[in-house]
């Protein structure tokens, strides 16, 4: 009986690995389609020097292009811009995000839904429209942004909310927090009403109320959401394309160049494939670094 | 039973009719010609109506099917296209280095052999007008318009204020202090800088008017020696008008956060007296209420190297594509969007200078400003393409980047050109 029974079991073992292969046989033919291989495609075309207009006659340039990389002044502007956003996106969305949640959970008694809805809303939208509205509200001629700074005194920037390199990624910032800050809300929320009441009421027995409570019971419960809060944001930063291309394209004079936009002006506009690939390379390594401490951080929440 | 039965006919008859249809699509012989163009222009659906029930009439197997994109994404997208196998038979472009890059490829047919069959381009158009689009002496494109800038102004408004329209640049910086001083919140000539092509036309004509396109030519196209590449002072002195006019007051702050759009609706709503602006930008005005504009040339720059006779011309067109799996029939129906009566309803629809001229003076009810255009495109002794169009792409890009800088005064005329000087060099020893 047990030899049959051993026998039944690792056949029905060997049919659950045939379905469980089966079942992944379609994910894994569109992932080898749409990921490895153009995926593999970028690595190979980042050792070659050509243009879409020469698909047929690629020049081996071996690390060439990763070396220009190295020596070249808007691909470190971009990269900087990309640690900016990843900073800037971090304190707006899931600083304000966490305060926002906060006050929902438990600062205001009436009217959750309904404040939670609004700032949850531009999260819907997408972002080149987002950024087609922000781009009339910052128009130096008739943008609301100017009237009102002007209405209370103040002057405005002489080359423009974007025509100024000094402060024009900043305001794409200010739109990107706009439309994110909500969804990081919600997420935090989350987290925040999965924290036992109890705790709450053994703190204030304690002591431990209003601010202290937030700092000293809420943060550290919450921890793990706010990793994988902070972690979608760092990915997400580095990933921006469509604000940056909408705004400004990258520009003034390259001062808001992303990563992703640079990419872009050198496959399409300067039509170095080659470099291109190089550069996707490079983000593909950050991305994947910062995909991995996410997939760690997500288990352990 | 019956049921069975009823069942098994009705599956007879639908396999019967699958193939009867199937028979049907089989015999059928139709062939798609697909076109890709800019997509926005006034009368552009009624045209390629127009254009695929006329066509029929001459080879009514043909289907023309439109497919239109947005300026800036179709520079991509197009280059996307061609290098795939689902990419259109015909499609548009600016003809300079673009059309001649896609020429060069292998991406773009070579249409000479079209040029004078029965109904072929070479029937309608010029010699020399073709050779715009010529790469090592063979023809890739069929121009079938092309467009100018002109200063667009507000009568109106000089003569209510006793202003003369400039004859040379310095009279234009007057002009532009003169609106000034009646009030300054007036933006005498607005620019919209945002998307950088603004200001690169503006120094596409300040070159030609200070350097000379006799002096432009061989660094545009990279030929000049390394040590003389761009070396010339006079452009240096180009970008120094830029500086000079902005000083003067003739923008308004903040041009490089300025969308085009915004300065036409400026014009047009007669906020500002004038502006610098294409044979595209007359239909604009117009259907934003505003028609009673006049125009002038460019000004003359005294002391400068070039004619102030000599106009912006960008000529456009089609061009086949090297993949087409009819190659005839798409240059024919390129060829054909300029033939007589194609290139009327082309200007009559669409507000097209027409590359083939011939029924021009049928049209009905012509606007004033299609007439100026025409006219003085014509009385014209020379034309200058875009820079953007023209120069090899890390040039171009170079250019269009120190625009910005400029009017941001982020770097001076100098730096501007050692920076271009750098890219061109950079360009030239990758060729």
């Amino acid at each position: 009986m047990n030899k049959n029974n051993t026998q039944i079991n690792s056949f029905s073992l060997s049919n659950d690995k045939v379905s469980a292969t089966i079942l992944l046989v379609p994910a894994l033919i569109f992932c080898t389609i749409f990921i490895f291989i153009p995926a593999i495609g970028t690595i190979v075309g980042s050792f070659y020097s050509y243009s879409l207009t020469s698909m047929n006659n690629w020049k081996w340039v071996g690390f060439g292009n990763y070396v220009k990389a190295t020596q070249d002044e808007y691909f470190w502007v971009a990269l900087k811009n990309n640690f900016i956003i990843v900073f800037a996106s971090i304190v707006l969305q899931v600083g304000v995000g966490t305060i926002l949640a906060a006050i929902l959970d438990r600062g205001i008694k009436y009217g959750r839904v309904i404040f939670r809805t609004i700032i949850f809303t531009p999260m819907v939208i997408s972002s080149v429209a987002v950024s087609l509205i922000w781009l009339i509200i910052y128009d130096p001629n008739v943008g609301i942004l100017n009237a009102i700074v002007k209405s209370i005194g103040l002057s405005t920037p002489s080359k423009g909310w974007l025509g100024d390199p000094n402060i024009s990624i900043w305001m794409i910032m200010i739109t990107a927090a706009w439309q994110n800050t909500g969804f990081m809300m919600v997420l935090i929320l989350a987290g925040l009403q999965g924290v036992s009441k109890e705790v709450y009421d053994a703190a204030e027995i304690d002591g431990a109320t209003g601010v202290k409570a937030f700092w000293y019971i809420t943060l550290p419960m919450i921890r793990n959401v706010l990793i994988v809060a902070i972690l979608i944001t760092t990915i997400g930063a580095f990933k921006v394309f469509e604000f940056i291309f909408v705004f400004t394209q990258g520009g003034p004079s390259n001062a808001t160049q992303v990563l992703g936009t640079y990419i872009y002006l050198q496959a399409f506009n300067l039509l170095h494939m080659g470099y291109a690939n190089a550069l996707s390379v490079i983000l593909l390594i950050i991305a994947l670094f910062l995909g991995w401490l996410q997939l760690k951080s997500s288990r352990k929440a | 039973m019956n049921f069975l039965k009823f069942i098994t006919k009705k599956i007879y008859l639908f396999i019967f009719s699958f193939f009867l249809s199937f028979g049907f699509i089989t015999t059928s012989y139709a062939i798609d010609i697909t076109i890709w163009d800019l997509s926005g222009r006034n009368g552009q659906d009624e045209f390629y109506d127009n254009l695929n029930k006329e066509y029929k009439k001459i080879n009514p197997d043909v289907n023309i099917i439109l497919q239109t994109f947005e300026n800036e994404a179709y520079k991509t997208q197009i280059q996307v296209a061609l290098n795939g196998n689902d990419g259109p038979d015909v499609f548009f472009n600016w003809f300079g280095e673009d059309s001649a890059r896609l020429a060069r490829a292998g991406l773009a047919l070579d249409i000479t052999p079209y040029a004078n069959v029965e109904g072929g381009y070479g029937n309608y158009i010029s010699e020399g007008l073709s050779n715009t689009t010529a790469v090592n002496g063979k023809i890739y494109g069929v121009p079938n318009t092309s467009v100018s800038k002109y200063f667009h102004y507000d009568p109106a408004f000089f003569e209510a204020n006793s202003l003369a329209v400039p004859k040379t640049f310095d009279d234009l910086l007057n002009l532009c202090r003169d609106i000034r001083a009646i009030d300054s919140s007036i933006v005498p000539w607005p620019l919209g800088n945002s998307e950088r092509w603004k200001l690169n036309h503006v120094i596409t004509m300040l070159n030609q008017r200070v350097v000379g396109e006799e002096n432009t030519a061989a660094d545009y196209n990279l030929s000049a020696s390394e040590d003389e590449l761009f070396t010339n002072p006079a452009y240096v002195e180009a970008w120094q008008k830029v500086v000079d006019l902005q000083d003067a007051g003739c923008f308004q702050d903040a041009p490089n956060a300025t969308h085009p759009d915004l300065t036409r609706s400026m014009f047009a709503s007669q906020i500002s007296p004038m502006i610098y602006c294409g044979t595209w930008c007359g239909g604009i005005f117009n259907g934003e209420g505003f028609s009673d504009f006049s125009y002038f040339r460019f000004p003359e720059v005294v002391g400068g190297a070039g004619a102030a006779t000599v106009g912006f011309l960008v000529p456009s067109g089609m061009m086949v594509s090297a993949k087409t799996a009819h190659p005839e029939i798409a240059a024919h129906v390129a060829s054909f969007m300029v033939s007589d009566d194609m290139a009327l309803q082309a200007a009559e629809l669409m507000g097209f200078m027409p590359s083939n001229p011939t029924k021009i003076g049928e049209m009905s009810n012509p606007t004033h400003w299609f007439n100026f255009y025409v006219n003085d495109i014509a009385d014209k002794t020379g034309h200058v393409n875009v820079l953007d169009v023209l120069l090899e792409a890390n040039v171009s890009n170079a250019y269009l980047d120190m625009g910005t800088e400029i009017l941001n005064r982020t770097k001076t005329p100098q730096e501007a050109m050692d920076f271009i000087r750098q890219v061109a060099l950079e360009a030239k020893a990758a060729m």
